[in-house]
């Protein structure tokens, strides 16, 4: 059989949230707009903010103060979660109308696979995209961008590096043309090469893509285990496969259905937590939410995994441990013993802003061990009342007594989806 | 090998996914597959009643299709019993409506 190319783009939407506050008000028409994480606080954080913000210097991810600051007469939204999932579910939609093959990679970000639906347009993958463009733009009043090529690494490459920048918001990366286009970039435009590997690569003598791409695996193999131990291996192959634009993975729309193989909440606190006593209360939040849906899907985890990072990014501080537990569970105060285990273990007394919990290593909860000495029937009997009670009414319903001490986070969270405001 | 480097592994693994945006996507995919009961006429009522009822007098084995909120299913095998009481019928020891019944196929062994 032939190998037929494909046609793959990556549709991102410009701003998302900040557009879609502005299609839904027409009166912010012409304003600059943002989206801010809590506009009641100036420490609140940036989330979107539309291209006229930008244009004034607002950055994403900036705190309120600074956006003010650069542009006073801004226009501040809270952020209404469930509104932008839902739009981003009616752009899926939009995208399906031209091929069932849409894989949601983000809220704002959209895989189509269009290999089986040129032939109506005569080939033409960027009339194709100019039209979805429209499509979009008429229906949500969302301007979407297309990075366009034969697999889903340069289409992503191309979306990010030229179709967010050009005028048409269309772009098409040919992977015969890399030598003269991505090779050129500086390695820091590299899809998944952040902050540290940048510095990594160039110490390395890899200032551009293309001296990533042109380096034989092999040597880079070498190089990177030098700096990173024998198992970067796969961590080589990987970088140097997104250099050299080679990615066979398919257009997968069924993606998201597929049975999780971990299931993990993390939160950022409002401050740095210090005590033990505190952070055992976010921890035991976690735990409850993760356990809660454990159950919900009908899961138990024998492998509980903690983390803790500071507030620092750039000079990390923390840890991410994780431990096997005797029996598989989902019981709330079995896990929560595990993981304060973890907690009492690796927490070195730094300064906290970050915590995880995740459970991992599923088998099917209708069926597992008895314990001799634990009396889970008590426990999953109380579980199973307190999960029907939130949800039907909420997860604010009914909550443990320390969410009500100051280290609390329970209550505040049950009216968020992603750490922001519903 | 590395999941990464495998499949569609990149961006699983990379991929930034809100558990209420992932949970709304499975269900509206859910939702998508539905399938409405199909109405037969008469002639197909005629068609089907004559091939349950010749199974069972004859001990044929018949495949029937059978309506699925979800999915596409079929009962395989030879009638044994007709409820016309209770609207069902039975093959290898187990009940099913009459009132699900879809089409008759071709059966083969």
């Amino acid at each position: 059989m032939a190998v037929v190319s494909r046609t793959i783009m990556l549709a991102d939407c410009q701003s998302f949230y900040a557009s879609v506050e502005k299609a839904h008000h027409p009166e912010y028409a012409g304003k600059p707009v943002v989206v801010a994480g809590d506009p009641e606080r100036r420490s609140g954080i940036v989330l979107a903010a539309c291209p006229l913000a930008k244009a004034k210097g607002v950055t994403t991810a900036e705190r309120l103060g600074e956006a003010i600051a650069k542009c006073p007469d801004v226009v501040i939204v809270r952020p209404r979660m469930a509104e932008y999932i839902r739009v981003s579910l009616q752009i899926s939609e939009i995208y399906r109308s031209y091929t069932d093959l849409v894989e949601p990679y983000s809220i704002d970000e959209q895989f189509i696979d269009v290999t089986g639906a040129l032939h109506r347009y005569s080939g033409d993958y960027e009339e194709m995209a100019r039209q979805i463009q429209q499509h979009v733009l008429a229906e949500t009043g969302i301007y979407c961008r297309f990075g366009i090529s034969e697999n889903k690494i340069l289409a992503k490459t191309a979306c990010d590096n030229y179709a967010k920048k050009n005028e048409s918001g269309v772009y098409v990366l040919p992977k015969d043309k890399l030598a003269g286009t991505l090779w050129t970039l500086p390695i820091q435009k590299l899809f998944m090469a952040g902050n540290r590997m940048t510095h990594h690569f160039r110490s390395m003598g890899i200032e551009t893509i293309g001296d990533l791409a042109n380096t034989p695996l092999e040597r880079l193999k070498l190089l990177m285990r030098r700096k990173f131990g024998k198992n970067s291996d796969i961590n080589a192959e990987l970088y140097w496969r997104i250099a050299n634009g080679e990615d066979d993975s398919p257009v997968t729309p069924q993606t998201h259905e597929e049975a999780p193989k971990s299931i993990g909440h993390q939160m950022t606190l409002p401050r740095d937590y210090g005590t033990l006593e505190e952070l055992k209360v976010v921890l035991l939040e976690l735990t409850e939410l993760v356990c809660q849906r454990c159950r919900g899907k009908g899961f138990m985890g024998q492998v509980i995994a903690v983390g803790c990072q500071g507030a620092d990014f750039d000079r990390p501080t923390g840890f991410f441990r994780q431990m096997k537990m005797m029996d598989p569970t989902n019981v709330t105060n079995q896990v929560y013993r595990a993981a304060v285990q973890l907690l009492e273990r690796y927490w070195d007394g730094n300064p906290v802003r970050k915590v995880g919990v995740t459970l991992a290593q599923f088998q099917d909860s209708e069926h597992y061990q008895l314990a001799l000495f634990d009396d889970r029937e008590r426990s999953m009997a109380l579980e199973r009342a307190t999960d029907a009670l939130k949800e039907k009414y909420g997860d604010s319903i009914i909550m443990r007594a320390v969410s009500m001490t100051p280290a609390g986070q329970a209550r505040d969270r049950s009216g968020k989806i992603g750490g922001h405001y519903k | 090998m590395s999941k990464k480097l495998q499949g569609n592994g990149l961006w699983e693994s990379s991929r930034m996914m809100l558990p209420e945006h992932k949970a709304e996507i499975v269900s509206s995919a859910k939702a998508a597959k539905y399938r409405q009961p199909s109405e037969l006429d008469e002639h197909e009522w005629e068609q089907i009643s004559r091939a349950v009822a010749e199974s069972m007098e004859l001990r044929q084995p018949i495949a029937l299709r059978m309506y699925h909120p979800y999915e596409e299913t079929k009962v395989i095998g030879t009638v044994e019993r007709i409820d016309h009481y209770r609207g069902r019928f039975m093959v290898d020891g187990e009940w099913f409506e009459i009132r699900h019944i879809e089409g008759v196929d071709e059966y083969s062994a």
